[in-house]
């Protein structure tokens, strides 16, 4: 058996209300691929950051190569050779490459940045590993995928020995994540040690030498890599057998309820504006937007509740032209909206519940009348909705930042869904919340389809795709690369599409 | 048409040169101070108060101790230690740099009213031939009436300030500190990963601030002026913050503000000896502040807003 190079035991962090990580556990040999898995919010990252020096647990003890410490910093972590790439990619968009590369760890002259120094060390592990990278562009110019290579250079750069990947692949394509496990390989047999966090069964069992399952901040346990399979981790990882999955429940179809039409949107990034972007849905069916993170679907969906301009095309809403209209408008020509960050428009995390429920429903009666707010029917109103959509803690008065990221999501699904808007939108109404509130939510996005509902669901999760849509369109770089239906559609096809291959089905 | 002529020649000449360097260099000091501060994302909105106690520092110092040289040094004491208190308040007890910053520059008016009166028992201003000002540059250039105009007769800290911009500019993007200080500013969370002490060098940029906020005052009482007066920086301190915001935080475009602010400042001076009312010409540098301001961001939405469109 080789070296242990790391040793974590009796891990315990704590956020405010939650436990991020109990008596975690984790080892990593010299020279394995060691994943990490589990379903989100399962403490994975929590755990890899106190490694790294970026929590202080509250109990526990770290070793490194023999040594034992109570808690590390970021400093001390890149000195013993642990190099971390965050989920959230720690790069300085205004910068180049070069710069980011190198920030901290500069070499120089004088007082100077030696460039040359700087650029022979960059070429020297991108031709040893692969990772082709443009020194002297900015950050903000570069791919997601190059933005990732850039990240894994600056780790090995800082004299890594040890590198933990957060999720690298939830950014990439399949392609570009096959890449980066030819990458990943390379490093290994390189003498590296990487600790690969994931919640992708598949690529964790191509990639890993052992596997390390953990589900609600806990370790469940540690498997060989040739020894296990799918169905055990999936067990392993949601602790019951049972699945969710399940395939589009049937219901009548009528009109269409929206439509857009050709459209051209501004994007944050080169890939993700929209260039002519069509697409229907009828009432009592779900459409569902697949694709990788970042390809437009988060510019489509702002564009269609008015949050984004539209620049060229139309967005027609129960027969009338709302692109460019105030969201509230929008709103009015009966549109509902579950917006993919919850934090950021989807609550007011310092309003309580019932403020949060009632936002949409407020201005009319019998909430209000002649402006004032009758509190008494807002909380009778508020109280039907946290029993109806089984929110916990079931208080019409608690601050919505006090709770967790499933029960935080049912207020904004609740508060959207009860309205029962012609369309609704919803985007990854089911990104980072527990398994038990996944199942509330899907059931709920089919309640609605049966009353009728037409409804739009962008998501990143092909499987919530696969088991909700009636029909799927997919996105690749700001455009729809193909629509098919539910019937045809499988992951590899799916896979395809969102990779700009096969335009027409 | 003669007539004409005449006005425009008395208003713009080699002297309108001079003056605009003469009105810019206060302000740039603080454009300075603010463009350092913004690089690790501080709004120094306090160098307004800053630049007070400093002046007020370098007067008393210098008419005391009869040196300008002590003079300065006071001033930049006092700089570094009201700098360190708004680090302190901000960094060490989480308040809103804002709210400290203004809170500093309303103390510095009402606290050196109360000093002036206390130290010299006179309210308004003080001036006396005691306190040494700072020393002139004079260089013969064979009597040439144009060269004597452009080049004589700076007060000290006026080239000084000019070389401080090149050396800032060099200092922010060519060395190591200025990459680290700079990645704290676009993201503080690379610069951590990258083990960077964030907060160690945010507390010390704003020492640096106070450094130049320190010079900004004592050349405003000891350079551009020899005397105290209440409330004497009378805004200079936020135009200095307007021209880093049109600068975009770099030294070298911060001091293209400068300069214009500067330039409508002695314009105005000029337009006033023509018999403008005077109410008009004191509104100058406001307004071009204003106007400034939106120009530049203006400039920067529609570049944003280019760089995002799908057409």
């Amino acid at each position: 058996m080789s070296r242990i190079l790391i040793e974590m035991k009796g891990i315990c962090k704590e956020f405010p209300g939650v436990k991020a990580v109990q008596d975690g556990l984790f080892s990593l040999e010299e020279g394995e691929i060691h994943s990490l898995i589990g379903e989100n919010g399962a403490g994975k990252s929590t755990l890899m950051k106190v490694l790294y020096g970026m929590y202080v647990p509250e109990e526990g003890s770290i070793a490194v190569k023999g040594e034992t410490y109570p808690s590390l910093t970021p400093k001390q972590a890149i000195g013993l050779g642990i190099g971390m790439v965050h989920q959230e990619f720690m790069l300085v968009r205004e910068m180049t490459v070069l710069e980011n590369i190198i920030l901290g760890f500069e070499p120089r002259r004088g007082g100077r940045i030696d460039r040359r120094a700087a650029l022979e060390k960059i070429e020297y592990y991108a031709d040893t590993y692969g990772l082709r990278v443009h020194p002297d562009k900015k950050v903000e110019e570069i791919s997601v995928g190059e933005a990732q290579r850039v990240e894994i250079i600056k780790t090995l750069y800082r004299g890594a020995e040890i590198l933990v990947l957060d999720e690298p692949t939830a950014v990439l394509t399949p392609q570009e994540a096959e890449q980066l496990f030819c990458i990943l390989r390379s490093m290994k047999e390189g003498g590296k040690s990487i600790v690969f966090i994931s919640h992708k069964l598949q690529e964790v069992l191509a990639i890993s030498d052992r596997i390390t399952v953990m589900r609600g901040g806990k370790h469940i346990a540690t498997v060989a890599g040739s020894s296990t399979s799918a169905p055990e981790l999936a067990r392993l990882m949601v602790g019951r057998e049972v699945f969710l999955g399940g395939s589009p429940v049937p219901a009548a179809k009528g009109d269409v309820a929206l439509s857009v039409e050709n459209i051209f949107v501004p994007g944050e990034k080169e890939l993700s504006k929209l260039r002519g972007v069509s697409f229907s849905v009828r009432k009592g069916e779900i459409l569902g937007i697949a694709g990788v993170n970042g390809n437009g679907q988060s510019e489509l969906a702002e564009a269609i509740a008015g949050l984004r301009q539209v620049q060229r095309g139309r967005v027609v809403l129960g027969g009338a032209e709302v692109q460019n209209m105030p969201p509230r408008r929008i709103r009015e020509h009966g549109l509902s909206h579950i917006p993919e960050d919850r934090n950021q428009r989807g609550l007011d995390r310092f309003s309580d519940v019932k403020e949060n429920l009632a936002a949409c429903s407020v201005s009319e009666p019998p909430l209000s009348s002649l402006g004032v707010i009758r509190w008494g029917k807002v909380r009778e109103f508020a109280e039907g909705l946290i029993r109806s959509y089984d929110i916990r803690p079931a208080g019409a008065d608690i601050e919505a930042s006090g709770l967790s990221g499933g029960n935080a999501q049912k207020v904004v699904v609740a508060r959207e869904v009860s309205r029962k808007a012609e369309v609704l939108l919803a985007s990854q109404p089911t990104r980072g919340v527990d398994i038990g509130s996944i199942e509330t939510i899907r059931n709920e996005l089919n309640r609605a389809k049966e009353a009728g509902a037409a409804v739009v669901l962008i998501s990143s999760d092909l499987e919530e795709i696969l088991s909700l849509s009636d029909r799927i369109a997919v996105m690749f770089e700001g455009r729809i690369t193909g629509e098919v239906d539910s019937s045809e559609a499988d992951e590899e096809k799916l896979g395809l599409l969102m990779t700009g291959g096969g335009t027409h089905v | 048409m003669d007539g004409l002529n005449e006005i425009l020649s008395l208003v713009f000449n080699a002297t309108l040169v001079r003056s605009t360097i003469r009105a810019a260099t206060p302000i740039l000091y603080a454009t300075l101070a603010c463009v350092l501060t913004q690089q690790a994302n501080i709004l120094n909105i306090g160098i307004e108060g800053i630049m007070i106690f400093a002046a007020f520092a370098a007067v008393t110092t210098s008419y005391f101790a009869g040196s300008w040289v002590l003079g300065l040094l006071a001033a930049i004491i006092t700089g570094v230690v009201v700098a360190a208190f708004m680090a302190f308040a901000h960094l060490k007890a989480k308040a809103d740099i804002f709210v400290v910053g203004m809170g500093v520059n309303m103390l510095a008016i009402a606290m050196t009213r109360f000093l002036l009166q206390r130290t010299f028992g006179v309210s308004g201003s003080f001036h006396h031939n005691d306190i040494v000002p700072m020393p002139r540059l004079n260089f013969d250039f064979g009597g040439n009436a144009l060269l004597d105009t452009l080049f004589n007769d700076y007060s000290l800290f006026e080239p000084v300030g000019i070389v401080l911009v090149f050396v800032l500019a060099f200092i922010l993007y060519k060395t190591v500190w200025g990459l680290r200080l700079r990645s704290v500013g676009l993201n503080p969370l690379a610069a951590e990963t990258a083990g960077i002490n964030v907060t160690f060098r945010k507390f010390e940029v704003m020492l640096y601030s106070g450094v130049l906020g320190g010079i900004a005052g004592a050349h405003l009482s000891l350079g551009y002026s020899r005397m105290f007066v209440e409330n004497m920086t009378n805004g200079r301190g936020f135009m200095g913050v307007a021209a880093m915001f049109f600068g975009g935080a770099n030294p070298f475009w911060g001091w293209i503000g400068c300069l214009i602010f500067g330039f409508a400042d002695s314009l105005g001076s000029r337009l006033q000896s023509l018999g403008l009312p005077s109410q008009f010409i004191l509104m100058i540098p406001y307004v071009v502040t204003v106007v400034v301001l939106t120009l530049a961001m203006m400039r920067k939405k529609r570049a944003e807003t280019a760089r995002k469109s799908a057409i």
